[in-house]
């Protein structure tokens, strides 16, 4: 167990620790058992004592906020001396960085839409509460169920204000501190210019812009202008990002894969009042048509006529077709994949396909 | 007069509610206005702490929050609740201005009620005045009848005010809450919304309602589906009522005409269907041949020849199309490169209040 707690400490005459689920930058996070109304809930509390009134701040700006692609802020404790915590819904499931981007690099457009689409209605809900994230990247997005996208929801609302002011610092300390701050190293390739030129006065359009730098990532494989200190100069310029050629060179995807970087495009405007707003991009995405399949995973085990082959997973061989593969990566023969099946007559067939790492081993 | 926790500090007048009374209050540490229910535990048990933890989980925009309970010592619990500043659908009665004023209005009322059957749970008081407006149009459902079991017939207290919005099974004398008691209530509470009253034979104890139906004659243009599924929440027969979901989603689909629109990839050419090209035909010459339209509410598959399977079925004139699926010209009995298969996707329209 890192941080302050160990399992069995009870906080506020009512919340029990169960068991550590990682720390962020700026706080600690643990699983707790809540006596009273017998139930798991995510527990909170800042590494930086200093951070105590900005941390009640961020809980009673996220508490306003009511929508099921947000992970909800249920209650906020004052503990013994400085000590402080915020309580929210528990999700059993993965940031979007942990569970999707590190094996894959991309999503399948279809995925992409629905992550879009659904991360749009969630921060749309808050813009419409008055609140801003600030800091929306892969890691403050949860996803349940893996590639099947059971559950989206942007998390981490309770530190956009903590956040906020350590991005802040970060932005004006310049490169160096840009480089050295935890928060502002993960956020930077999604950062808007504004945040990173005038950090003290960012709204709504920030958070439209960071929503359209991660769906590019979704969708291509990589953040539009890189990371690391060369992205400063390139988000400050904010040339429009070339798309790689696998989105245009494969006419199943063409459509889709478009249809939303003509969205992604129009969040990464450099000037903040031309970037559609949360409610817009909600009304984009509704035309989108997608599939909302659950995925599953396989080992491609033959080729033929490098045309179609053939999926092992659980279950009856998988029929794809080349076609059917979206992003960088080829399917070959020992690849891992994951994909979506319909019954196809005789086979199951799959469509998508994406190429992923395969699975970790258990060590 | 039970002591609350202090953080909650009493804001308002108290009300007194069919079954019990509410405190407005202030949240002091999350800085929010409540609404504080106090219940009387009379299961002492099981079934209100599960109808809670389902309610305390869901997240619904059509359904007021509850935030989090205290319990007192003598069974007693208070439920903190989410406080909506605006009229409820009773006070602020006007004629809809529109058939789709009025769709959107029952549409949100349908997904709320939709939404609490999601996680189990009967709201068993659906009316008028159990609904608000919030601040920005939204409509939201409030007042639970957590975990009663008891009908009007068994508790006269709890049935006052507003009679007609109960469903006729529940005046037996052993009346039992099933989902449909709440599509009743809405059945009632959309014929309230269109009229602004309910005929007599709603209102009567028991109620009766006419075989006739009731919303062919609102005079509100209303499509024959919509109007079919209304009537049908007023079946006296609990069993002869649609699933809330059927009625909710029947009316997205009459809010969303000529919205929806499905991307058709055939031999790596995308189409659209949509409302401005409404027809397709997909055809492999001496296999197979389909055409699908779309009529501003669905697809359907208007004519088929020949080998044509979606998802692997059979396919014949008439049929909706299931949602996204795979069209397949040729049968499994031929060779991968004598048969085709199209992909069919469909968009998911926001409904804009």
């Amino acid at each position: 167990m890192s941080g302050p707690h160990k399992p069995g400490d009870l906080i506020g005459d009512r919340y029990e620790i169960r068991a550590d689920v990682g720390e962020g930058g700026m706080q600690f996070v643990y699983a707790a058992y809540d006596r009273l109304i017998g139930r798991m809930v995510a527990l909170k509390t800042p590494k930086n004592r200093s951070a105590t009134k900005r941390f009640k701040r961020s809980a009673v700006v996220a508490a306003k906020v009511n929508h099921p692609n947000i992970a909800k802020t249920l209650d906020y404790v004052r503990g013994e001396g400085e000590s402080r915590y915020l309580i929210e819904e528990l999700i059993e499931g993965q940031d979007l960085q942990d569970a999707l981007l590190r094996r894959s690099g991309c999503l399948d457009p279809f995925s992409t839409a629905k992550v879009f689409h659904y991360l749009a209605r969630g921060v749309a809900a808050a813009h419409h509460a008055g609140v801003v994230h600030r800091d929306l990247k892969p890691t403050n997005v949860m996803v349940v169920g893996g590639y099947s996208l059971t559950e989206i929801k942007v998390t981490d609302f309770g530190i956009a204000k903590m956040a906020d002011e350590e991005l802040a610092e970060a932005a004006e300390g310049g490169t160096s501190t840009m480089t050295t701050s935890q928060t502002a190293v993960g956020a930077l390739p999604y950062m808007a210019p504004e945040a990173i030129e005038t950090p003290r006065a960012v709204g709504p359009p920030a958070d439209i812009w960071s929503i359209g730098a991660m769906m590019f990532h979704l969708l291509t494989g990589a953040p539009p202008f890189g990371s690391g200190l060369a992205a400063v100069r390139k988000i400050l310029e904010a040339t429009p990002p070339p798309m790689p050629s696998f989105l245009t060179s494969n006419p199943q995807f063409v459509p889709l894969a478009r249809e939303i970087a003509d969205i992604v495009l129009l969040c990464l405007q450099k000037d903040p009042s031309l970037r559609p707003t949360a409610d817009d991009i909600v009304e984009r995405c509704g035309r989108l048509c997608y599939s909302l399949d659950q995925r599953a995973e396989g080992t491609v085990h033959r080729i033929d006529y490098g045309a179609y082959g053939f999926i092992s997973c659980d279950g009856p061989d998988v029929f794809f077709h080349t076609s059917s593969v979206y992003g960088p990566r080829a399917a070959q023969v020992g690849a891992s994949v994951v994909f979506a099946s319909y019954l196809g007559g005789g086979a199951y067939r799959a469509h998508p396909v994406v190429v992923v790492d395969p699975p970790p081993t258990a060590a | 007069m039970r002591t609350l926790p202090a953080r909650y500090v009493p804001s308002g007048p108290t009300a007194r509610g069919g079954m019990s009374s509410i405190v407005f209050c202030e949240d002091s540490i999350l800085e929010r206005r409540v609404a504080v229910k106090f219940l009387q535990d009379a299961t002492h048990g099981r079934r209100m702490d599960d109808e809670l933890a389902a309610l305390l989980k869901m997240r619904s925009k059509h359904v007021v929050q509850i935030y989090d309970i205290c319990r007192f010592p003598d069974d007693c619990i208070g439920i903190i609740q989410e406080f909506v500043d605006g009229p409820d659908l009773l006070e602020s009665f006007a004629p809809p201005t529109s058939t789709n004023a009025y769709y959107k209005q029952l549409w949100q009322i349908a997904a709320g009620i939709t939404d609490i059957h999601a996680v189990d749970v009967i709201h068993r008081d659906i009316k008028p005045n159990n609904m608000k407006i919030d601040p920005e149009g939204v409509i939201k459902i409030f007042d639970f009848g957590l975990a009663r079991d008891t009908g009007p017939a068994a508790a006269t207290v709890g049935f006052v005010g507003t009679p007609g919005f109960a469903a006729p099974e529940l005046y037996a004398t052993t009346a039992t809450f099933t989902p449909a008691v709440d599509v009743y209530a809405f059945g009632s509470t959309a014929l309230f919304l269109a009229t602004g009253t309910l005929p007599p034979e709603l209102a009567a104890f028991p109620p009766r309602p006419s075989p006739a139906g009731y919303f062919g004659a609102i005079g509100l243009g209303l499509g024959a589906e919509v109007i079919q599924l209304l009537d049908a929440c007023l079946a006296p027969v609990p069993a002869a009522r649609p699933p809330m979901s059927a009625v909710r989603d029947a009316l997205a689909r009459h809010l969303l005409f000529n919205m929806h629109q499905a991307l058709v990839v055939f031999r790596g050419q995308p189409s659209y269907l949509n409302s401005t090209n409404r027809n397709i035909a997909l055809d492999l010459p001496t296999v197979g041949r389909v055409e699908i339209s779309y009529d501003g509410l669905m697809f359907r598959v208007t004519a088929v020849t020949g080998e044509v399977f979606i998802n692997n079925s059979i396919v014949s004139a008439g049929q909706s199309l299931p949602g996204c699926c795979v069209v397949a010209l040729g049968s499994q009995a031929r060779r991968n490169n004598e048969r085709a298969f199209i992909t069919f996707d469909l968009s998911h329209p926001e409904i804009v209040l």
